[in-house]
């Protein structure tokens, strides 16, 4: 029977756990709910507080589960809109199934807005009068339930069944727990083809040999169990499913199983976005999951940048009147063919000109939306900082391709904020004080640097990879001769690709063994025992085991997850608040008045994204004059449009009415998101 | 009389007579049902005729309804198969919908037609008794029923209802589809507005003053055309700019699905409505699916995907087995053209054809039925060539080649003269012109040719689906109780078993060949690389099974050796998801003296 690899999704696993570590096997402590429980948390907060607190079961998962979502608002009878009609945000958790610590920080968020508002604390009274929240701690239930199990693989999947290896069989090949010890880790082998190696710093860790180093590969890795179904392949097709966070439409990748065969095929994902259609009062989606956006906003998707502007096509371009070898907005494209007539006096809108001329979507953000983004990245750097948690930002996940964050962002067209709550801490490594930086380069002169002397200058160029012939003694000359500056080394240093094998390479992954090591009493990693496979004869099992590094250990969960939950409590206070700050009538003669209505944002945030207003999600703020009998509009229309406010930003809306003295009129401001404000004024 | 009239008058006798035949005893429970193709049927009928043709042919057609729609009607889906020469997963299927549009109605009556002339003609014409024996049909009349019934029953133009019925607010402005057009002048369509107007734009063709053509700088207007017929419901100050629905179902399917932003109607996410949901889980119930077709209206094209630029063009193996189906009908359908809708057609994200082909892996076109009647007139010698004077422009700018078709061939039918009326916001107008059945859908005295035509190609296609056969099996003894057998399978038809698209991306299994006797043991595996050195490439067996990666190409062969153990009758069979099934038997003899190699000509399924 042959001995074949890890081969194509398996191995990306592989190499994902490794990268991003496991969790121990057996017991891995934390307060962290299992699906049942977390939905039995939702009932009795609705069921003890239905004043403020209401469920709805949107939807079930591929394995048959509840996918809950909890309505947070007040009930002020003082507030006339419904609780379904106010703005609201959405808080999400559990979509990478194992990231159980994300659903615990969403309950206790709703705890404390329960808590808060039943004990009439005055800014959480505040916000859910305004808003809407609404809470699904457990967008992934199946996978949950994995994480709880008595033998965890770490896979993020629900329980679909899919035929991964496209053999006609499903699920017909799943992992074996071989030394019983309540994880799926890894088996290696001693294989003329192996390609693996231990680390030689730390052996307990594998990675490639390098050729180049004159490395020989030694291991062949597996995931660990048996050929079930005798095809060579070892555990290629387990038991599930589609990776949730990978099932959304916004730059989602076909032909990949586990992505799901086209967006949204899976119950949890059309659920969820079925609730957001529903709900188009969301403004803003607050999630707790693998990602945290907040620190990495990098989108993984393809690099080409939407571009605002593009050429029309020769014969629509000749008969509205443009130049085929020009490019325009498709406002301007818009309007040329509003003008033109070719549709019959139909207003031809940017979002036609976009679907007949193929225009692609966006797959960057938008420049327009950086700095309120930044802005945010700004204070969560600062209070991590004040809760020592900084080190969140030097692995932090970005949204991949199919995310939900994606999605959010540019298709839904609302601010989308993820964090993970928790890294395994990396320890800070200690430069040597004197070791020479680029930085301290520029800043010496000449004769400093001469004067550390050949010695110091020779480990420099050493460690800095510079090519043979630049000995110290060559570089020295060069600097006294002034042929080469201090500035311009610091330059060529910062150029140079770090040379392979220089200074002292630790494995990746190797700080999480320590800390695993140190921490957490060697649970997190297995170490390699020999086992005697069916199959593959003599092997050893160990591996970081599933779940590591996903979820804050025990004593560190309620730090964590209290610094998020605060946090994003303090983001919804950025919100944009519609106003109409004022009314003025200004009598022109003869009963004729000219009325203008002031339309505020009294928030930080501007009223829609960038990224929203393109994807024509964003709704515009309409404004709504409200004449009675006697009066008459003479200019304007009576429902207007303001298209957006920026944080902070007024406009104003101008009609021309003729009314008696002393007649009333309205002006209603508008917007799903927004909300409904409504300002009388007298004609005088 | 015109060649195109007669063959419909022909079409039309004959259809209405029931067939004569032309050879074999007509089912007299067959000859009881008659359906003919010169009216319209709305969705009750077409369940209606479908369930009659399963009374009639209780063997061969199961009818079920797939689904309701937005409003609660039933999406009629009918499923032909001859159970007595195998079940239908077992054989390659062939996919037919129409009417995803609303307003493309046609489309149901030749996916029915197709339904019925295969019933019909089953039993007394080779080709058609051929194509079902072999070929399990799926097809789905109409995807779009509200929609249909409001076209046929309601007021409504040529264009319209294209979309399903979930209320969508089109002007955003917190109210959704309160502001549709309305049938001011109750003559069953919606036709144009258009007032009197010194500066508008348009001014009357001198030939023809129902015609309007483009003002020139400088010369004076007389027209302005004010848009559909219709009032301002909501007094925002606009008219009809919030309609039912507004969206297209035929952009909503999960191949390159694309937001609205970037597609226009595709909704909040794949399969958001019950009537693609409906027909997804019908096509995805039927994996065997290879060849499929979309019936929409109208200009007479042939369609093969991609519909989108960005993600490249089909595989070249698989543009060959279009190519060759797709030129063959224009052949059957003169004037059609065989076309790539992202290259020469327009953009088209999350359709049909796309999901069809690229996650399914099965070879799907479009048809855009019905040529534009007015171009037959155009051909013919124009009565004053000044091109200026024919001012085709987008907007519904008739011709005065138009006129001639709506006033002498249909005779004033489809067409709405101007005539005055008082509206409560643009006060005296003029409400006229081509009513909801006088473009897009064929006239009457058309629609059998239509069918016929389109149903012809259909049935061409089906029966191009894979033909796997066993051939040129030979048993040679070896020692020790061992045989070799070689043999080749072959596929007679233009379409492979397996799509390079389905190969390529592994979307389903692989075929398989699997070997059964009482004590037969598969032993070794090779693929015949050069028959003459004797060249095999082995393959890996899985238990007395192995995979044929690729499947066997279209008019194509693979040869395989094996070596197996055992003696008495040794059984393979081929095994397609798509390509259907075959099966062949050879003796294995343990030799009493010597080996002598056994021929065997072929088995098929």
């Amino acid at each position: 029977m042959n001995r074949k690899p890890l081969s194509g999704f398996l191995g990306l696993l592989v190499f994902a756990a490794a990268a991003f570590g496991q969790a121990p096997a057996g017991n891995l402590g934390g307060p962290f709910r299992k699906p049942a429980e977390a939905v039995s948390a939702l009932k009795d907060l609705a069921a003890g507080f239905p004043a403020v607190a209401a469920l709805e079961i949107i939807g079930k998962s591929a394995g048959g589960r509840e996918i809950p979502v909890l309505r947070l608002a007040g009930g002020n009878p003082a507030v006339k809109t419904a609780p379904g009609l106010r703005p609201a945000v959405l808080i999400t958790a559990g979509l990478d199934g194992g990231h159980v610590a994300g659903t615990e920080a969403a309950l206790r968020l709703a705890g404390k807005l329960v808590d808060g508002y039943v004990k009439k604390d005055g800014k959480i009274t505040a916000l859910l009068d305004a808003r809407t929240v609404y809470v699904a701690p457990l967008l992934n239930p199946d996978g949950a339930e994995a994480y709880f199990g008595a033998v965890r693989s770490g896979r993020f999947v629900n329980a679909r069944p899919v035929d991964e290896d496209a053999d006609g069989a499903v699920d017909e090949d799943g992992f074996e727990d071989l030394d019983k010890n309540g994880a799926i880790t890894q088996m290696r082998m001693k294989d003329p083809e192996g390609v693996f190696i231990p680390d030689p710093k730390e052996p307990r860790l594998l990675r490639p040999a390098d050729p180049a180093k004159g490395e020989k590969g030694i291991y062949k890795v597996f995931p660990e169990g048996i050929d079930n179904d005798g095809d060579g392949e070892y555990n290629e097709d387990p038991p599930g499913g589609v990776q949730l966070n990978r099932n959304y439409p916004h730059d989602f990748e076909y032909f990949v199983k586990t992505a799901g065969l086209y967006p949204a095929s899976e119950p949890e994902t059309a659920a969820l976005l079925q609730f957001m259609t529903d709900h188009p009062q969301i403004g803003l989606v607050l999630a707790f999951g693998l990602e945290n956006t907040i620190l990495n906003q990098k989108q993984t998707g393809q690099a080409k940048a939407g571009s605002d502007k593009v050429k029309p096509i020769r014969p629509i371009a000749e008969l509205i009147g443009l130049d085929p070898e020009k490019e325009y907005t498709l406002k301007e494209i818009a309007e040329a063919a509003t003008t033109s007539g070719i549709g019959g006096g139909m207003t031809i809108t940017e979002e036609m000109v976009a679907g007949f001329l193929g225009v692609g979507p966006a797959m960057e953000i938008d420049k327009a939306d950086l700095p309120f983004l930044e802005a945010v990245q700004k204070d969560y750097k600062e209070v991590l900082k004040a809760a020592g948690k900084e080190g969140l930002e030097k692995h932090a996940r970005g949204a991949g391709k199919g995310s939900f964050g994606g999605y959010v962002y540019f298709q839904y067209g609302v601010p989308f904020f993820s964090t993970d709550l928790w890294q395994v801490p990396e320890p800070k490594k200690e430069e040597p004080a004197d070791k020479l930086t680029a930085e301290k380069l520029k800043a010496m002169t000449a004769a400093q640097f001469l004067a550390l002397g050949e010695e110091k200058i020779a480990v420099f160029l050493k460690d800095s990879g510079a090519p043979p012939q630049f000995n110290s003694r060559a570089v020295m000359e060069m600097v006294e001769s002034g042929k080469l500056t201090t500035i311009r080394m610091a330059e060529m240093m910062a150029q140079m690709p770090p040379r392979p094998g220089a200074g002292s390479e630790e494995h990746p992954d190797a700080y999480k063994l320590q800390w695993a090591d140190a921490v957490w009493g060697g649970r997190g990693f297995t170490n390699w025992t020999p086992f005697k496979h069916p199959q593959l004869g003599d092997v050893e099992i160990g591996g970081f085991c599933p779940h590591f590094g996903l979820n804050p250990p025990a004593d560190e969960a309620d730090a964590a997850i209290g610094v998020h939950v605060d946090f994003y409590l303090k983001i919804m206070d950025n919100l944009p608040v519609l106003e109409i700050s004022g009314i003025k009538a200004e009598p022109l003669g003869g009963g004729v008045y000219g009325l203008t209505a002031y339309v505020s944002n009294t928030g930080r945030w501007p009223t829609s994204t960038a990224q929203g207003r393109r994807a024509r999600t964003a709704w515009p703020i309409r404004i709504t004059l409200v004449l009675d009998k006697s009066q008459t509009l003479f200019s304007g229309r009576p429902a207007e449009e303001i298209p957006f406010l920026d944080g902070g930003e007024t406009k104003k809306v101008e009609w021309t009415i003729r009314a008696k003295p002393g007649s009333r009129v309205a002006v209603k401001a508008w917007s799903p998101r927004l909300g409904a404000v409504e300002k009388t004024a007298v004609v005088s | 009389m015109r060649k195109f009239t007669r063959i419909a008058l022909m079409a039309a006798v004959v259809l209405s007579a029931g067939f004569a035949g032309s050879g074999g005893v007509p089912d007299s429970a067959g000859a009881e049902v008659v359906l003919s193709f010169d009216h319209w049927y709305d969705n009750a009928a077409i369940g209606r005729a479908l369930r009659d043709l399963q009374a009639a042919y209780p063997g061969l057609i199961t009818v079920q309804s797939i689904g309701k729609s937005v409003l609660g009607r039933d999406i009629w889906a009918a499923v032909l198969n001859n159970p007595k020469t195998g079940p239908a997963e077992r054989k390659p299927g062939y996919y037919i919908d129409g009417n995803i549009h609303g307003n493309e109605i046609q489309g149901g009556e030749v996916a029915l037609y197709t339904v019925y002339y295969l019933l019909k003609n089953h039993g007394r014409t080779e080709f058609a008794t051929d194509v079902l024996d072999r070929v399990a049909f799926y097809v789905v009349p109409s995807m779009n029923p509200d929609s249909r019934d409001f076209y046929i029953h309601e007021a409504s133009d040529p264009n319209s209802p294209r979309t399903g019925w979930i209320p969508r607010d089109d002007d955003r402005d917190g109210v959704a589809d309160e502001d549709g057009p309305e049938d001011l002048n109750g003559d069953g369509s919606i036709t144009t507005m258009r007032k009197r107007d010194p500066n508008g734009r348009l001014r009357a063709h001198p030939d023809d003053p129902r015609l309007m053509i483009p003002v020139k700088p400088g010369q004076k207007g007389e027209w302005t055309l004010l848009g559909e017929e219709g009032i301002d419901n909501d007094g925002d100050g606009l008219i009809n700019e919030d309609g039912p629905g507004g969206y297209d179902m035929n952009r909503n399917f999960g191949y390159n699905w694309q937001p609205e932003y970037v597609q226009g109607g595709a909704g909040p996410y794949p399969f958001s409505w019950p009537e693609t949901r409906a027909v997804r889980d019908f096509i995805l119930a039927h994996p065997n699916i290879m060849g499929a077709q979309s019936f929409h209206n109208n200009g007479g094209m042939i369609l093969r995907g991609p519909g989108a630029g960005n993600l490249g063009d089909y595989n070249p193996a698989d543009v060959r087995v279009y190519d060759e189906i797709g030129r063959r009908g224009e052949k059957i359908l003169p004037g059609y053209k065989y076309i790539i809708i992202a290259k020469d057609l327009y953009t088209v994200y999350g359709g049909t054809v796309d999901f069809l082909y690229a996650s399914l892996g099965a070879f799907t076109f479009s048809n855009e039925l019905d040529l534009d009647l007015v171009e037959e007139i155009r051909l013919q010698k124009p009565e004053n060539a000044d091109e200026e004077e024919r001012s085709r422009s987008f907007f519904r700018g008739l011709s005065k080649e138009d006129m001639i078709l709506h006033d002498q061939v249909f005779m004033g039918e489809h067409y709405a003269p101007w005539k005055p009326y008082v509206h409560p916001v643009y006060g005296e107008i003029e409400i006229g012109g081509v009513k909801k059945f006088g473009e897009r859908v064929p006239p009457l005295f058309k629609l059998a040719e239509t069918c016929h035509r389109n149903a012809a190609f259909v049935l061409y296609h089906a029966s191009e689906m894979p033909a796997v056969a066993f051939e040129d099996l030979s048993v040679k003894t070896l020692d020790g109780g061992l045989f070799q057998v070689d043999f080749a399978v072959t596929d007679a038809k233009a379409t492979p078993t397996m799509s390079a698209q389905a190969a390529s991306r592994k979307l389903h299994r692989p075929d398989r060949i699997r070997i059964g006797g009482p004590t037969a043991e598969l032993v070794a595996v090779g693929e015949m690389r050069d028959r003459f050195l004797n060249e095999t490439r082995a393959i890996k067996p899985a238990g007395q099974a192995f995979d044929v990666s690729g499947g066997i190409p279209g008019r194509g062969r693979r040869e395989f050796r094996i070596l197996v153990k055992g003696s008495g009758p040794l059984t393979l069979s081929y095994d397609s998801l798509k390509g259907g099934s075959a099966e062949t038997t050879v003796e294995l003899k343990l030799a009493a003296g010597g080996g002598l190699p056994f021929k065997r000509a072929s088995g098929r399924a």
